[in-house]
C-alpha cells in the first residue's frame, strides 16, 4: 500500500507541470491555434519562478511575476501569429526557442554562470495532514479544481462557445458579435497563466531548481496530450495524466532492471507514448494527408 | 508580389529586426550591443581566418537545411532534423566500428552511405505515420529528435563508450587519422566538393525536374496537385526521405570530418538552425547558401562571445530564436504597414 502511495504521488508530481501546460494548448487549440510555444513559455515560468524566489524571497510575488510574464510572451506570440500572420509552427518553435535560449541568457547575465540555481523553499506544501500526500505543492491539489474550471469555462459557457467557434467557423463567430482575433488574445492570455503554473510546479513543486533547459519536452508533450485528448479539457488532462504515468513507470523500471536495459533507453518510453497516443487520435479520427492545422490563420 | 526582389529583402528586413529587438534586450541587460554586434561581425565574417571558421559551421548546415527546405516545400514540417543528424552519426560510426581495419576508401563511403540511409529511416517512420494515417509529422518527428538525442546518449555512455576518456562527456573513441577526411578546421577539399555536390543535386531536383514543380505545388495547393496529377504520397514520402538522408550525410560529414567522434549531446542546435536556414531562404537552394553561411557565421562568433564581450553563448540562440519567431510573417512591408496590422482581421 505505501508502495502504491508513493507510485501514486511520483505520478502526480511527475504529471501535474504536463497537466498545467495541456490546459494551455487546450484552451489556445479550441481558438484555432497550435500552441507549440507551450515549451518556451513554460521555461520562463520556471526560471522566472525561481529567480524571483532567490531574489525576493517571497512565493506569492514570484509566482504573480511569472504569470505576468508568461502572459506577456503569450501576447507576443499571439501578435506574431496574428497581426503579423506568421505561420504558427514556426512561431512556436521561435518562442520555444526564446524560452530556451532568453532563460539560459538571463540566468548567466544575473549569476554570471550557467550553473543550476536553487531556490531556498518552493511552492507551499499541501500539509501533514495528507499523509503520504504532505509532500505535494498546493499546485496540484488546485489542478483538478483548474481542470474542472477549464471545462466549465469551454464547454459550458457562452464565452466557451464563442471561443469554439472562433477556432473551428470564424465567420459563425463574427456573426454573433464575437471579434476572433480578441477570442485568441483572451485564450492566449489565459495560456500564458496556465504556462505559468505548469514552470512553477515543474521548478518549484518539488526540486527547488532551476536548470538550463529543464523543461525537456514536457512542453511539447502536454500538446501531444492536447492532440490525443481532442482538444478537451478533461481528455487532454487524462492524456497528460497518461504520459505521466508511462514516465514513472520507466523510473520504476530503471530501479527494479536496470541491469537488463538500459536507463537512457527506458528515458525514451514517455516521447514513444507520446507517438503512439497521437497515433491512436488520428487512426480514431480518420486519415487526412493534407497539413491538420485548424483554423483560418493556415494558409491564406 | 515583386518576386525575387521581395524574396531577399523581406529576410534581410526581418534579420534587422531581430537585430534591433536583440541589442534592444542585451543593453537592457547591461551588455554593450554596439560591441556585440561588432564582435559578431569581427568573429564571422571580417576577421583574419574568419571565414574559414565560419565556413566550417556552414557547411553541414547547408546540407542539412536543402534537406529541410525540399520537406518544407513540400508542405510537411519535418523539424526533425536534428535526430535524424544524430542518428546518421551513429549509424557512421558503428560502420567504423564494425569494419575498423579495413581501408579507407571503403569505409568512409560506407559510412556516408550508412549515416544517410540511418537519417533516411529516421524520418521515414514520421513520414510513414503521416501519410499513411495522418499522424502530425511536427509531434513526431520533435518526439522522434528526443528519441535520437537519447539513442545518442546511450551509444556514446554504453556500447560504444571510449573508457580512455575523461568522466566529463561521454563519448566514443577517436578516429584514426586516415579515416579522417578533414582536421578539426572542418574545411577540407573533400568535404567542399560533397557539399557542393549536394548543393547541385537539390538545385537539379527542386528546379530542374517535376519532382520539384510538384512538390512545390503540393506544398502550396494540395487541392491543385490532386487535379494536376501529382500523388500527395510520393512526393511526401521522397520528401522526408531526402530530408533524413541530407541530415544523416552532414551527420556522419560531422563524424569523418571536423569532429572525429560522436560526442554526447553535440550541436544541439543543429537541426533548428537548419530549419532556420532554409526558412530565411524561402527554400530556394541558392539562397540556402548565402543564409547558410550567416548562421554558420553567427555560430562561429558566438564560440567567441564570452572571450571578447563578456556576453553568454545564449545571446546567439537568443538572437536565432527571434529571426524565428519573425521570419514567417507575411505582412505586407511597406508604407501600409501599420494600417495592414489592425485592419486585416476584418477582411
Amino acid at each position: 500500500m505505501i508502495e502504491f502511495h508513493e507510485f501514486l504521488v511520483a505520478i502526480l508530481r511527475s504529471g501535474t507541470p504536463l497537466i498545467y501546460a495541456a490546459l494551455a494548448g487546450v484552451i489556445v487549440h479550441r481558438a484555432g491555434v497550435w500552441h507549440l510555444g507551450l515549451e518556451g513559455i513554460m521555461i520562463i515560468g520556471a526560471c522566472v519562478t525561481i529567480i524571483g524566489i532567490v531574489l525576493t524571497n517571497s512565493f506569492v510575488v514570484s509566482i504573480l511575476l511569472a504569470i505576468l510574464i508568461c502572459i506577456v510572451f503569450s501576447i507576443l506570440q499571439w501578435f506574431v501569429i496574428e497581426k503579423l500572420k506568421a505561420n504558427q509552427i514556426i512561431v512556436g518553435l521561435g518562442m520555444t526557442g526564446i524560452g530556451i535560449g532568453g532563460t539560459a541568457f538571463a540566468v548567466e547575465s544575473i549569476f554570471g554562470s550557467l550553473a543550476a540555481i536553487s531556490a531556498p523553499f518552493g511552492i507551499p506544501r499541501i500539509g501533514d495532514t495528507f499523509g503520504p500526500y504532505s509532500g505535494l505543492s498546493v499546485l496540484v491539489f488546485i489542478m483538478p479544481f483548474a481542470v474542472f474550471s477549464l471545462w466549465v469555462m469551454l464547454l459550458r459557457s457562452r464565452f466557451g462557445l464563442r471561443l469554439a467557434a472562433a477556432g473551428e467557423h470564424p465567420f459563425a463567430a463574427r456573426s454573433v458579435g464575437a471579434n476572433p482575433s480578441m477570442m485568441r488574445l483572451i485564450a492566449f492570455c489565459v495560456g500564458g497563466l496556465f504556462c505559468a503554473l505548469a514552470g512553477a510546479e515543474l521548478a518549484a513543486g518539488s526540486l527547488q531548481i532551476f536548470a538550463q533547459n529543464m523543461v525537456a519536452g514536457r512542453g511539447f508533450m502536454g500538446f501531444a496530450a492536447v492532440i490525443f485528448g481532442g482538444g478537451h479539457p478533461v481528455g487532454s488532462a487524462l492524456a497528460a495524466m497518461f504520459f505521466s504515468i508511462v514516465s514513472v513507470v520507466g523510473i520504476r523500471m530503471q530501479i527494479h532492471m536496470g541491469n537488463f536495459l538500459s536507463h537512457d533507453l527506458l528515458l525514451c518510453l514517455p516521447y514513444i507514448a507520446t507517438v503512439l497516443g497521437i497515433w491512436i487520435t488520428a487512426r480514431a479520427k480518420g486519415r487526412t494527408n493534407s497539413a491538420t492545422q485548424p483554423s483560418e490563420l493556415r494558409e491564406q | 508580389m515583386t518576386g525575387k526582389i521581395d524574396i531577399i529583402i523581406r529576410p534581410l528586413v526581418f534579420i534587422l529586426l531581430a537585430t534591433i529587438l536583440c541589442g534592444i534586450v542585451f543593453e537592457i541587460s547591461g551588455f554593450s550591443a554596439i560591441l556585440m554586434f561588432n564582435s559578431i561581425l569581427e568573429g564571422a565574417f571580417f576577421g583574419s581566418r574568419s571565414l574559414e571558421k565560419s565556413l566550417r559551421w556552414a557547411l553541414p548546415l547547408f546540407i542539412t537545411a536543402v534537406g529541410v527546405g525540399i520537406s518544407f516545400r513540400c508542405g510537411f514540417f519535418n523539424i526533425g532534423a536534428q535526430g535524424q543528424f544524430y542518428i546518421g552519426t551513429v549509424c557512421a560510426v558503428y560502420v567504423t566500428e564494425y569494419m575498423s581495419g579495413v581501408q579507407a576508401v571503403i569505409v568512409i563511403p560506407l559510412g556516408m552511405i550508412a549515416g544517410m540511409a540511418g537519417g533516411a529511416l529516421w524520418s521515414l517512420w514520421p513520414g510513414y505515420l503521416k501519410l499513411r494515417y495522418g499522424v502530425d509529422e511536427v509531434i513526431t518527428t520533435l518526439m522522434s529528435n528526443f528519441i535520437a538525442g537519447l539513442i545518442l546518449v546511450y551509444v556514446t555512455s554504453g556500447p560504444l563508450k571510449d573508457q580512455s576518456g575523461s568522466g566529463q562527456q561521454a563519448s566514443t573513441k577517436i578516429l584514426p587519422s586516415e579515416l579522417r577526411i578533414s582536421d578539426a578546421n572542418g574545411v577540407s577539399p573533400t568535404i567542399i566538393a560533397i557539399t557542393i555536390t549536394v548543393g547541385i543535386f537539390g538545385w537539379l531536383l527542386v528546379n530542374r525536374t517535376s519532382f520539384g514543380t510538384l512538390s512545390s505545388l503540393a506544398g502550396r495547393n494540395p487541392t491543385m496537385l490532386k487535379y494536376q496529377g501529382g500523388k500527395i504520397w510520393q512526393l511526401g514520402l521522397a520528401s522526408f526521405i531526402i530530408c533524413g538522408m541530407l541530415a544523416g550525410l552532414s551527420g556522419s560529414i560531422e563524424l569523418f570530418g571536423p569532429t572525429g567522434r560522436v560526442v554526447s549531446g553535440f550541436l544541439p542546435t543543429h537541426g533548428f538552425t537548419a530549419i532556420l536556414v532554409a526558412l530565411v531562404a524561402s527554400y530556394a537552394v541558392i539562397g540556402t547558401a548565402f543564409s547558410a553561411l550567416f548562421f554558420g557565421g553567427l555560430f562561429s562568433a558566438a564560440l567567441f562571445l564570452p572571450i571578447f564581450t563578456g556576453l553568454p553563448t545564449s545571446a546567439i540562440d537568443l538572437f536565432n530564436a527571434i529571426i524565428a519567431l519573425l521570419i514567417t510573417a507575411r505582412i505586407t512591408l511597406g508604407k501600409n504597414f501599420l494600417g495592414n496590422l489592425w485592419n486585416r482581421n476584418h477582411d
